[in-house]
């Protein structure tokens, strides 16, 4: 049996990363504003008419960054084809990620600047139920997550004179996402005096899909981490083997992250309609936190975002 | 399980969370055993400041309504009433009866509402023993 050639490889991982872009875009993104209803744009509060009046501008003005984003992406794919350079291929789609995400920050940043509403909400009410983090993360599974990282390095530093050590540094530092889920756990916001139930469920349940998508991540870096060990172990003959056994697992891993992501988007739809965002609105007591983001877990992102950013950066400039 | 905290309440905030906790341990929707969230979790929620909610839970402590167990948090604790004076007791029932009789209500309709809030809590506690028998 003979392994998949780069090539291929490539080709695989580029189609994923297009099918899965252009599902999400067209199934969740597109009308990702009118989620919580008629009464909200991107979760903010708007007056009522108001998407028969500005709304239609505001809608247009997002699709319109949407696409704008996805066909940067497209346009990058096929110089990298037409220049017959496909080995920049996944470096584009990762690029992707790195410029998608801030743009969409971004746009809730100033959508918040522009809409967010400034009245607070006078009654507020506050769940007496424990948030331990062992409710929410399996020591047992981060056990087995950091074992596998440190054999990884282990076994890299035993045999791996010759390897290049920035891939599986940039893999290790994407895979670090504990601090990303504890604060999760930890960050909370008060609940609205109406439907307040309602409200707790939604807001614990986006907690928990994002902490199960953050593991996904984390799966799929390390899956992506052994690989670099693995080739220095694996008997030369049995190397094919490897490597469609990699991609198996790594396809399995992705499809169960963007199912992960997926079934997160349909639950803020269907429990989510007519109800705040976890923290859009302001209390009496709190400002209302940037997309529902704790303090701690935008240091924590924005530490990990940056040194994943940088490390890229590094690998292509050095 | 919610308290609800009104930003046009007189009460202070600690206060609030006192007087919500006695309440819910009065519906039996607190039972004995139960744990509530840590300080650091409710004033993160609330966005207030720690030494608010710690006020609020010693005072608890201090009534005896619950008990702080390293590495438990505040646990709701089975109560043996602290010996209270009667003026400390009757206090609150006066003031409320002053502020409702200055409202234009009669003695009578003052007692429809003392028996139909007796009612509800007994109701309430009733329920809540029921669920908590079952579970």
């Amino acid at each position: 049996m003979s392994a998949p050639t780069e090539f291929e490889v490539t080709i695989l991982v580029t189609t994923l990363v297009i099918l899965t872009s252009a599902y999400s875009l067209v199934r969740f993104s597109w009308n990702q504003p009118l989620r919580n209803g008629p009464g909200f744009f991107l979760g903010f509060e708007v007056p009522e008419g108001f998407y028969e009046g500005p709304g239609r501008a505001w809608l247009k003005g997002y699709r319109a960054t949407l696409v704008a984003l996805h066909l940067l992406l497209l346009v990058a794919l096929g110089v990298c084809f037409a220049l017959k350079r496909q080995d920049l291929a996944p470096l584009c789609c990762g690029g992707f990620a790195l410029v998608y995400v801030p743009a969409v920050l971004a746009l809730h940043l100033w959508t918040r600047h522009k809409l967010g509403t400034k009245s607070p909400i006078r009654a507020v009410a506050l769940s007496l139920e424990s948030r331990r983090l062992g409710d929410y993360i399996s020591w047992p599974m981060e056990a087995l997550y950091a074992a596998i990282i440190a054999s990884s390095w282990w076994v890299l530093l035993r045999h791996g004179a010759k390897v290049d050590w920035l891939p599986p540094l940039l893999m290790t530092w994407s895979a670090i996402v504990l601090p990303g889920k504890i604060a999760l756990v930890r960050s909370g916001a008060p609940l609205p005096a109406e439907r307040t139930e309602e409200h707790y469920r939604y807001q614990d349940a986006m907690r928990r899909n994002g902490i199960r998508g953050l593991n996904a991540w984390g799966w799929l870096m390390v899956v992506t981490l052994c690989i670099f060990p693995l080739r220095q172990i694996w008997p030369p003959v049995a190397l094919p083997w490897l490597v469609w056994i990699f991609l198996g697992v790594f396809t399995s891993v992705f499809a169960y992250m963007m199912i992960v992501i997926f079934r997160g988007q349909r639950l803020a739809t269907t429990m989510g309609r007519d109800l705040h965002p976890i923290g859009n609105f302001a209390t009496p007591y709190r400002r209302a936190p940037w997309m529902g983001m704790s303090r701690s877990y935008l240091v924590w992102f924005a530490i990990w975002f940056g040194g994943l950013l940088a490390l890229v950066l590094y690998s292509q400039f050095r | 399980m919610f308290l609800t905290i009104q930003a046009s309440d007189k009460r202070p905030v600690y206060q609030q969370i006192v007087d919500g906790v006695k309440t819910l341990i009065v519906r039996g929707n607190l039972r004995d055993g139960m744990t509530l969230p840590s300080v650091r979790q409710v004033a993160g929620d609330l966005g207030i400041n720690l030494n608010t909610v710690a006020v609020a839970y010693r005072q608890l402590q201090e009534e005896g309504f619950v008990t702080v167990r390293h590495g438990a948090g505040a646990v709701i604790s089975s109560r043996t009433p602290r010996p209270v004076d009667e003026a400390e007791l009757y206090q609150p029932l006066r003031t409320a009866l002053t502020q409702l009789i200055l409202n234009g209500l009669t003695n009578r309709e003052i007692e429809e509402i003392v028996h139909e809030e007796l009612a509800l809590l007994q109701q309430t506690r009733s329920c809540n023993g029921e669920k908590g028998g079952a579970q």
